[in-house]
């Protein structure tokens, strides 16, 4: 990740699956390949999907936090 | 994205209760979104659900008592309506969607009386052939 470069944050908080993963893909479509995107959601299945969605269509996960709940999952657009 | 990883879901619906039309309704939205192809087969009680202006408000009848849960998440908008999921995920260009021929003509409702989203009214043989291309093959009834 370049120091100067922005995080696009998407907001799925409260949304049950597929939620998340129907925002995170939306939001790639309107990205650059090395784009930082940051999930936040609550839906459990998150970390797992997110994981195994990036794998089947070529992005990378680069980090995944929990705080009280709620993940934060950042991804790199490949 | 990776165009070499290219698979395809085949889902029969045989039931218009909303808990069954948001089963396949999640699976090929999410689908699409890895850009695998879908393809949704409406037969039966499952074809109901494409006439224009049907509302799924019923879940199974097995689980009567769940219907006002799930009607207050879908309120909410912590589950989306399978209709809204299944539109959305047709402007991908990979969801397909069929309604049977046979139980077309038992109900009597006309093509033209289906949702804009139906892509082809189809007969079993148009079915199978397409689904012995799938990966995955499901049945919700």
């Amino acid at each position: 990740m370049k120091d100067n470069q922005s995080i696009m944050e998407v907001d799925s908080k409260f949304k049950s699956c597929p939620g998340p993963i129907i925002d995170l893909s939306e939001a790639v479509k309107n990205a650059e390949k090395g784009q930082i995107i940051r999930l936040i959601a609550t839906d459990p299945a998150a970390p797992s999907d997110v994981k195994e969605w990036t794998s089947q269509v070529g992005h990378k996960v680069l980090k995944i936090s929990e705080e009280k709940g709620v993940y934060s999952i950042d991804i790199e657009v490949g | 994205m990776m165009d070499d990883f290219l698979s395809k879901i085949s889902i029969i619906i045989s039931s218009e209760k909303i808990d069954k039309l948001l089963e396949a309704s999640i699976l090929a939205s999410t689908s699409s979104t890895m850009n695998w192809d879908a393809e949704l087969f409406f037969t039966f009680w499952g074809l109901l659900a494409l006439k224009k202006g049907f509302e799924a408000k019923k879940v199974s009848s097995d689980y009567s008592e769940y219907e006002d849960l799930l009607q207050k998440n879908m309120k909410s908008g912590s589950i989306p309506g399978w209709k809204e999921l299944l539109i959305k995920a047709k402007e991908s260009g990979n969801v397909k969607i069929f309604a049977c021929s046979t139980t077309l003509g038992m109900f009597g409702i006309d093509k033209e009386n289906l949702e804009e989203f139906v892509d082809d009214v189809v007969g079993a043989a148009t079915f199978l052939s397409r689904a012995k291309e799938s990966d995955i093959n499901l049945f919700i009834s």
